[in-house]
């Protein structure tokens, strides 16, 4: 993918020299090391690697929730490095969906008041039909009253997840979005993931360590020590297991060296 | 364990801060007060022991309360110095010509007595080694039209000696040359001082030579005071006064004391304030400490630790709060203490702050009070604490639950409120004074306590009701900050509670008020006719000059006069009643209505005559005719017949029964006597302006009585219970800020707590400003919840006190919707004050930090 993909909007997110450190001096890690990365448009990408290869911190930059030490990060066509903070703000609540592991969900609101919260905080009415059939293809029309406490891990994540696809955003993160749940929830938000690339037209970026979550993707990215080392197309799930046995190997040879923060 | 408890102390020592401040507030008034009045009283008794002479004879005291004075002074013949110097064991006698209360005016006609209350005393300059002032300027004063002022005095009014002062006394007005100044030795109780030399004194402020206040006896040495005393009540017999030194000081420090136990009782209320609201706060932050710590504590639990050992940890670690609190504060105290002295100086009162006295018993009250308080809102906490399972160490984070169900509460709430209200209905329906105030005082505290232990219960009601505009007017910011207020109703309800209870003492307070001042107004628009009321705020009777000049004013019509006296009645069912009673000229009815049961206001005031209240005739077996035996100050006594009975209710406190008598009468018996007031109509083709103007002008030289029509006599009437309403709005002042401290401190650790939603909801995208003013909202909310309750209650307990004032003849009921209005407003300005903090705090935590959050 080259200059000219951007111009054509086939790609969804882009960084140019991408680093991120912690520290200074003797005592500075570099978190990411220049990396060059691009997300296609309407793809499911994921991104791995052993922990503190810098996978976390590579999304935060992308989503504009962290700060860049030195590099360019765009989302579409905006550059979102050297943004202010209000702009920031903005653009994640309009144009980012965005799933974490845990705590995904505001106490105190309901599952449908959690699904539309994005559009309430910017002050703009939802596109019903749009709603409506995220609600319908994530199962959770009988479960909108609901307070997250009443929800089982699983349909939580799907109203997160709903809430990420609501806004119809350019693009949206999803930070190990099965960690915390069992097989059978995990494989059904995987599949949910997969839907809104294939049937719904999103782009979606997967942070995770499970090689079969990976294999739900188009493209797997893996970072190693804050740099991008590999890709692979099509992933299967021995294939990305195999790929990250290779890390330990050369992990191990170089023994102990220092870890970044994730 | 202990080394658990205080690395958990030392930990959450920030989130402490705010508890720790209401401990020390309350501690440093309570040590502030204890320290002020302990100075105050051993100055005063060392003032007092040193000035007083061995033996003091004065003219012999009646038992009457006097609480408006009548302006006679009694005297003793001075020649009894002479038969008193005789007596075995005296080596001296000195006459004491001293007159207080007088008025003493310069050049410009502003008097140079102080603005405090305190009074201007003239006296004669006999200086010996007791003397309290030496001369330090000047010489004294020898014969008429000489005189020596206070340093103090002088110094603040800007007299110099050799300038002209004129005294306004009794017998008449003289004026005098300060020929000298004379300086306090000791500390000067905040009076003013004129000397005069002694046979002018005896004249000119007694009324003629030969008579005294009082003789002070030097005792020869080897003479004990008693044995002085014992040796000249013989010569003497009892128709005298005796006290020895001891004596005299001791009834001097009691007259004084009344003064200083409300400078005392007032720092106790902001005390009594700080603490109650202090509770509040502190158990609020125990609660909500126990709650993050859930985990933390079920660990220890897994580990071992027993219920016991978890509940002795978080109450060590109020202890240890309570008694580091209690050290700063014992501090804050005695600065507050030396704050006060400082203050009284400002009023006249000029104490030495290197004399403060610090008794054993301030630091004990103030550790008691400071442990003692956080040691038991600490204590219901604690148990929960205790409560927590080993479970909850492998429980999820999320806490911040409902908790469990309020029944307890609304059983226990409702119970009280039911007595509660039956008192104060039963407090309503009282007929009797003194059975309508203990009932209402029950009502109020069960009420109170009611309320706070039902406000959780009242929280999702109420909330739910005062946010229900927020989710249109402010979107989902609005919705969450509702809910969030909605979250915890216990944490909400107690937050609130401190504000609740400031507010409902001032709802009450100024309903109360409202309705006297309303009913003052009604009762003057009722009973007063006269044009003008020529008189002094406080019935300080004033020289017969005054009275004359008015009556030489062109245009006056009219001039009826007022004076007072103490005095005791025998009644028919065997009651001796101690009260004071007005006395009228003649034609009262000219200048007041008054509504008789029986007789007529000519009846009334006929020589030998007197009038009352029907109501309390009745109870006392008066009828018309009756002859009842009346005894005057200075042992004059009389029969009066009863002339008429009145249906006035009276609300002239210290005036039981409503006695009046024609002033002829009163003359007669107190022939001493100064008007206290005088009422004057305009004759006919004088306007009331310009009577008013020509009075005035009349009057210039007399500063201490003031010209007043309807309006001014009704404003007077007003500021004085203003008085009343001021140290009231004093004391919310304090319940204010101390409940802003508890909003502030529910809202940070409520920030702390939900640190990983904020930042959840920081990432999808609310804006910073979003996230300030959902925290602002859902300040404002409990603020606004706390004020609602707050107004309510303090409305109810106003109206009921209105009822006991209704017994006391008060019967009107005046809400004061305004002061109601202006403490909603404030109460959301408030809770946008205490949100300022706390949303700032969160608008700056770090995003992925939020999230990442533990």
């Amino acid at each position: 993918m080259g200059d000219a993909d951007v111009v054509t909007g086939v790609v969804a997110a882009r960084a140019r020299g991408l680093t991120k450190a912690y520290g200074s001096g003797e005592t500075q890690v570099l978190a990411l090391d220049a990396v060059d990365v691009e997300i296609a448009r309407g793809r499911f990408t994921a991104v791995m690697g052993p922990s503190g290869s810098g996978k976390s911190t590579l999304m935060h930059c992308l989503a504009g929730l962290d700060t860049v030490s030195a590099g360019q990060v765009w989302l579409g066509d905006t550059e979102i490095t050297g943004l202010k903070e209000r702009e920031l703000t903005r653009l994640r609540r309009d144009r980012v969906g965005f799933m974490f592991q845990s705590f995904n969900l505001i106490p105190t609101l309901n599952a449908a008041e959690n699904i539309t919260l994005p559009m309430d905080i910017a002050g703009k009415s939802p596109d019903r039909a749009w709603l409506e059939q995220v609600i319908d293809t994530l199962g959770l029309r009988d479960r909108l009253k609901h307070r997250p406490a009443q929800l089982s891990g699983g349909q939580q994540q799907r109203v997160a997840c709903a809430r990420a696809l609501a806004a119809r955003p350019e693009l949206i993160f999803a930070d190990e979005p099965t960690g915390n749940l069992d097989s059978r929830a995990g494989l059904e938000v995987l599949g949910f993931l997969r839907e809104a690339v294939d049937d719904l037209g999103q782009t979606v970026v997967m942070v995770t360590h499970d090689p079969g979550a990976a294999a739900h993707a188009d493209l797997v990215l893996f970072l190693g020590d804050g740099r991008l080392v590999d890709e692979m197309r099509e992933p299967t799930a021995e294939a990305v297991l195999e790929r990250m046995k290779r890390f330990d190997v050369v992990r191990g040879a170089i023994g102990d060296h220092p870890s970044p923060r994730t | 364990m202990l080394k658990a408890t205080l690395r958990s102390f030392l930990a959450h020592k920030g989130r402490l801060v705010l508890s720790a401040l209401a401990v020390v507030l309350s501690v440093a008034f309570v040590a502030g007060s204890l320290i002020f009045s302990d100075t105050v009283a051993r100055t005063f008794d060392r003032l007092f022991a040193s000035t007083s002479a061995d033996v003091r004879v004065s003219p012999k005291e009646d038992d009457f309360d006097e609480s408006i004075p009548s302006g006679d002074v009694r005297t003793l013949p001075a020649s009894l110095a002479s038969r008193i110097d005789r007596v075995d064991g005296v080596a001296a006698t000195h006459i004491d010509a001293e007159v207080e209360n007088i008025t003493v005016v310069d050049r410009h006609n502003d008097s140079v007595g102080p603005t405090t209350g305190a009074p201007t005393i003239a006296t004669n300059w006999a200086p010996t080694d007791r003397s309290p002032v030496r001369l330090t300027s000047g010489h004294a004063p020898r014969g008429d039209g000489q005189a020596l002022l206070d340093a103090d005095t002088a110094d603040k009014k800007h007299v110099r000696v050799g300038d002209t002062l004129t005294v306004l006394a009794r017998p008449g007005s003289f004026k005098v040359e300060i020929v000298g100044i004379a300086t306090f030795r000791t500390t000067n109780p905040g009076a003013a001082l004129v000397f005069l030399d002694t046979d002018t004194a005896q004249r000119r402020l007694l009324g003629g030579p030969g008579r005294a206040t009082s003789i002070s006896v030097d005792a020869a040495s080897g003479v004990g005071d008693a044995a002085l005393k014992r040796n000249i009540g013989h010569v003497l017999g009892t128709s005298y006064d005796l006290k020895t030194a001891d004596e005299d000081a001791k009834s001097a420090a009691e007259d004084l004391g009344g003064f200083l136990d409300i400078i005392k009782y007032v720092m106790l209320g902001f005390a009594g304030i700080a603490v109650l609201v202090g509770v509040f706060l502190i158990v609020n932050t125990f609660s909500m400490l126990i709650a993050q710590r859930t985990r933390e504590l079920g660990l220890l639990r897994a580990l071992g630790a027993d219920r016991r050992q978890v509940r002795r940890s978080v109450l060590t670690e109020a202890v240890l709060l309570g008694f580091v609190s209690s050290a700063v504060g014992l501090g804050l105290g005695i600065g507050l203490a030396a704050g006060l002295i400082k203050l009284m100086g400002v009023f006249g009162m000029n104490l030495k702050s290197t004399e403060m006295v610090v008794g054993w018993g301030t630091p004990v009250a103030a550790f008691v009070v400071g442990v003692g308080v956080t040691f038991v809102a600490a204590y219901l906490p604690s148990r929960r604490a205790a409560r927590v399972s080993p479970m909850a160490a492998l429980a999820d984070a999320e806490i911040a639950g409902v908790g469990r169900p309020l029944r307890v509460r609304a059983l226990v709430g409702g119970l009280l409120a039911a007595a509660g209200a039956a008192a104060l209905l039963g407090c309503a329906a009282a007929t009797r004074t003194a059975t309508a105030s203990s009932l209402l005082v029950l009502g109020i505290v069960l009420t109170l306590i009611a309320t706070v232990v039902a406000g959780p219960l009242l929280v999702r009601p109420v909330i739910r009701v005062l946010g229900a505009a927020f989710p249109a007017l402010f979107g989902s910011v609005g919705r969450m900050s509702q809910r969030n207020a909605l979250r915890n109703p216990r944490r909400t309800g107690a937050t609130a509670a401190a504000l609740m209870v400031g507010l409902a003492l001032v709802a009450g307070m100024s309903v109360a008020s409202a309705s006297m001042s309303k009913s003052f107004d009604d009762q003057i628009d009722e009973t007063l006719g006269a044009d003008f009321t020529v008189q002094n705020a406080n019935f300080v009777p004033f020289p017969q000059e005054v009275t004359e000049k008015i009556d030489d004013t062109d245009g006056v019509g009219l001039v009826v006069r007022q004076r007072f006296t103490a005095l005791a009645v025998r009644l028919p069912d065997g009651d001796r009643v101690k009260t004071t009673a007005a006395g009228w000229d003649a034609r009262l009815d000219d200048v007041a209505h008054v509504t008789y049961a029986q007789g007529t206001s000519a009846q009334a005031l006929a020589p030998g005559h007197i009038a009352l209240q029907k109501e309390f005739a009745d109870d006392h077996e008066v009828r018309m005719g009756s002859v009842l035996p009346v005894e005057f100050p200075g042992g004059r006594r009389a029969s009066l017949t009863v002339g008429a009975l009145t249906d006035q209710e009276t609300n002239d406190f210290g005036m039981r029964g409503g006695f009046f008598v024609g002033l002829s009468t009163l003359v007669t018996y107190v022939p001493g006597g100064q008007d206290s007031a005088v009422y004057v109509n305009a004759a006919p083709g004088t306007s009331a302006d310009t009577l008013r103007a020509r009075l005035e002008k009349a009057l210039d030289p007399y500063p201490q009585v003031q010209v007043r029509d309807l309006a001014d006599y009704k404003a007077l009437v007003h500021d004085q219970i203003a008085v009343l309403l001021y140290l009231v709005y004093a004391l919310l002042g304090l319940a204010i800020v101390i409940a802003v401290l508890g909003v502030v401190n529910t809202l940070a650790l409520s920030v702390v707590e939900r640190t990983r939603e904020i930042g959840l909801l920081r990432a999808i995208g609310l804006a910073r400003r979003q996230l300030r003013r959902m925290i602002r909202l859902e300040s404002v909310v409990i603020a606004v919840f706390g004020a609602v309750l707050g107004l309510a209650l303090g409305l109810v307990w106003g109206v009921a006190a209105q009822q006991v004032l209704a017994l006391e003849g008060m019967e009107a009921l005046a809400i004061p919707w305004s002061t109601i209005v202006a403490v909603v407003v404030g109460s959301v300005l408030v809770g946008l004050a205490a949100a300022l903090l706390p949303a700032l705090r969160a608008s700056r935590l770090n995003v992925l930090a939020a999230i990442a959050h533990e």
